[in-house]
């Protein structure tokens, strides 16, 4: 079956004062219906990109697709017009962005802009996108959603900003929901909540779930499949049990133990976390023909330096982009 | 490792007058930090944990005189820090300093790195300019920073060497208490673990105690000795990491640690998510009982109309609820 969303060796260029670099350096994948896949990385690997690549938001004059190519339910989004993009944002694709409190605008209502994908995206009056919009707060258990949805953005706290956020981008019920960190800016207790209303939302529509986060916790809650990048490059790709038993990436066995972790029973002793040594390159390294976490790797050779890892597939569904894949 | 208390804190409290509704009504106060108190003995290390709103932060702040506390005491090394007159508590400083959360605003922008790490020397010692050099040197290579980076600007360090430069200002003037503010949260993960490292290795050896507040409870798990948990400007619940994370008592604390994702399938599969549901109540207007009573899966009538007390349930297991009994089970 053909998937929902198919990515194939994306390459997206930036353009900075030092000249131009691809952010995003030959990247596939794909989504199925239904499925939820996350990606992990640290800060400037390309994950928010990915994003907005598939969204068709890389900002302009600076960021375009240079190849490749994003196919959605068959349709190829990288040629599509400005207009046939702005019908699929929010109706078939949409987004939650990190901060709950700057992406939602601070004069307006919560309720209007609800309403207001409503009307643009199906065509409501207002009248029946304002009930619709009711009906989609109580949705993501905002409590008296009656009384809140003439609520503006401050009044409102950061938990409750992310759920008007959900309902918005929920509101033309979209067959793929990319969520670019939703929780971070969140605490604990309301990130399990926003995690518990996800999946919910998920059983009731169906729809699929790019999360882009840096927590590895998260990961292993939320989704099925993951990808990580480096560098603007997929280091490896797997479901995701297999990749936290087992790594088959030197980074994505660094990022999951460079992080303490609760585990099951807390023991007295506790051993020195594992460092990940350095920071990741800068944006003028990227797109070099070699391993561009070699500097940081503690298994690099020669190889690592001369030349670029393919990708390695394994029996059970990972793939990773290293020369000692199978060693790691 | 030594048995002195270094640091002990009584019923420290902070309010802040907040107006509401306008007009000329009386102000009302917003309890920030009511009625706080622990120890830390000398070497350990007490993590503060709670959500934001909690009160760590200002515990914190008041702790370091750095916002006033109305009430309370913070004894540090046998002397009440802030009953001390403006220049004795200046001074006193040497023996407490900060680590703040981001790295990019607490560290002068003017100043070399070398000239940042002096500064309290400068203010607080009458040391001579060879002996600060010979300290500032020291100091760069207890964090991991090279010589010749002493004259660089802030700006040229990537995020983790400026925490590393606002560590070796905090030890500069050979502390023995180092708050450390969410000194780890603006990081990324891999840069995280080596500032945990650091911190850990420079409590071993120069034996310092860490009062240390974070919101992360895996970081917590990894760095304390003791935790105190708080909700709405009161330590629900205090004790030893094995205490606090293998058997929580407060309801409250019960819900954070099963809230927190985890790498671990056998703890997933163990965990049964605690889901609390709405928000904190008003911090003005608190309720007559619990403070958590309204999201609380197991309140009473007794938790709504009676504040519960912290009281020790078992050999320094705290914990503020009525549903606790002597046999220190969780209600739950």
């Amino acid at each position: 079956m053909e998937p929902l969303l198919k990515v194939e060796n994306l390459r997206i260029e930036l353009t900075t004062r030092a000249g131009v670099a691809p952010v995003i350096d030959n990247l596939s994948f794909e989504l199925g219906a239904g499925e939820s896949i996350s990606f992990v990385g640290e800060s400037g690997c390309g994950k928010s990109m990915t994003a907005l690549s598939i969204m068709g938001l890389l900002p302009e004059k600076v960021g375009r697709i240079a190849s490749g190519s994003i196919t959605f339910n068959g349709e190829e989004l990288t040629t599509a017009s400005p207009k046939r993009l702005r019908d699929i944002r929010g109706n078939d694709i949409s987004m939650i962005f990190q901060e709950p409190m700057t992406s939602l605008n601070p004069v307006y209502t919560v309720g209007e802009q609800i309403a207001e994908v409503i009307r643009a995206h199906q065509g409501l009056s207002r009248k029946a996108a304002w009930n619709q919009a009711v009906e989609l707060l109580d949705a993501v258990r905002i409590p008296n959603a009656k009384g809140r949805v003439s609520d503006y953005p401050f009044q409102m706290s950061g938990g409750q900003r992310q759920r008007v956020m959900i309902a918005i981008a929920l509101a033309c019920e979209p067959k793929i929901l990319i969520a670019d960190e939703p929780t971070t800016a969140l605490d604990v207790t309301v990130q399990a909540q926003i995690f518990d209303l996800l999946n919910d939302m998920k059983r009731q529509t169906g729809a699929s779930i790019i999360m882009i986060t840096h927590d590895m916790g998260a990961v292993a809650e939320m989704a099925e499949r993951m990808i990580v990048m480096y560098a603007g490059r997929k280091a490896e790709e797997g479901p995701v049990e297999q990749i936290i038993e087992h790594p088959r990436h030197p980074y994505t066995r660094g990022l999951i133990s460079c992080v303490p972790h609760i585990m099951s029973s807390i023991s007295q002793e506790r051993h020195a976390l594992t460092e990940v040594p350095g920071i990741v390159p800068s944006l003028s390294d990227f797109g070099q023909n070699r391993c561009l976490f070699a500097s940081r790797c503690n298994m690099v050779t020669q190889k690592c330096v001369d030349e670029r890892p393919p990708e390695k597939p394994f029996a059970n569904g990972q793939k990773a982009a290293c020369w000692f894949a199978e060693e790691v | 490792m030594s048995n002195e208390t270094l640091v002990s804190v009584e019923n420290l409290g902070v309010r802040f007058a907040v107006k509401r509704g306008g007009g000329w009504g009386k102000a009302s106060y917003l309890y920030a930090v009511d009625d706080v108190s622990f120890e830390i003995k000398r070497g350990e290390t007490l993590a503060i944990v709670g959500e934001s709103g909690s009160g760590k932060t200002t515990t914190a702040l008041a702790v370091a005189r750095l916002v006033e506390a109305y009430q309370g005491k913070v004894n540090l090394d046998g002397t009440d820090f802030l009953s001390l007159d403006d220049e004795a508590s200046r001074l006193a400083r040497a023996k407490m300093q900060f680590i703040f959360q981001d790295p990019y605003s607490s560290l002068n922008p003017r100043l070399r790195a070398e000239q940042i790490v002096r500064e309290p020397l400068d203010s607080l010692s009458t040391m001579d300019e060879a002996e600060k050099k010979e300290i500032v040197d020291r100091l760069f290579a207890e964090v991991g920073l090279r010589p010749e980076q002493q004259r660089l600007f802030p700006h040229q360090f990537s995020g983790g060497q400026r925490q590393r430069i606002g560590i070796a200002r905090a030890l500069a003037t050979q502390p023995d208490l180092i708050i450390c503010d969410e000194a780890v949260s603006a990081l990324d993960v891999a840069v995280q673990a080596q500032i945990l490292n650091l911190l850990r290795k420079l409590q071993a050896d120069l034996n310092l105690t860490y009062l240390f507040i974070s919101h992360d409870l895996g970081v917590v798990q990894h760095m304390c000795d003791s935790i105190a948990v708080m909700y709405m400007g009161r330590v629900v619940e205090h004790g030893t990491r094995m205490d606090l994370f293998n058997n929580p008592l407060h309801p409250y604390t019960s819900a954070l640690l099963s809230a927190v994702p985890s790498v671990d399938k056998a703890r997933r599969e163990a965990t049964k998510r605690i889901l609390i549901p709405g928000d904190p109540p008003d911090p003005v207007n608190l309720p007559a009982g619990c403070r958590f009573a309204n999201r609380c899966p197991v309140a009473q009538d007794i938790c709504r109309s009676q504040d519960p007390a912290l009281r020790d349930v078992k050999g320094g297991h705290k914990v503020a609820c009525h549903l606790v009994g002597e046999d220190a089970v969780s209600p739950l």
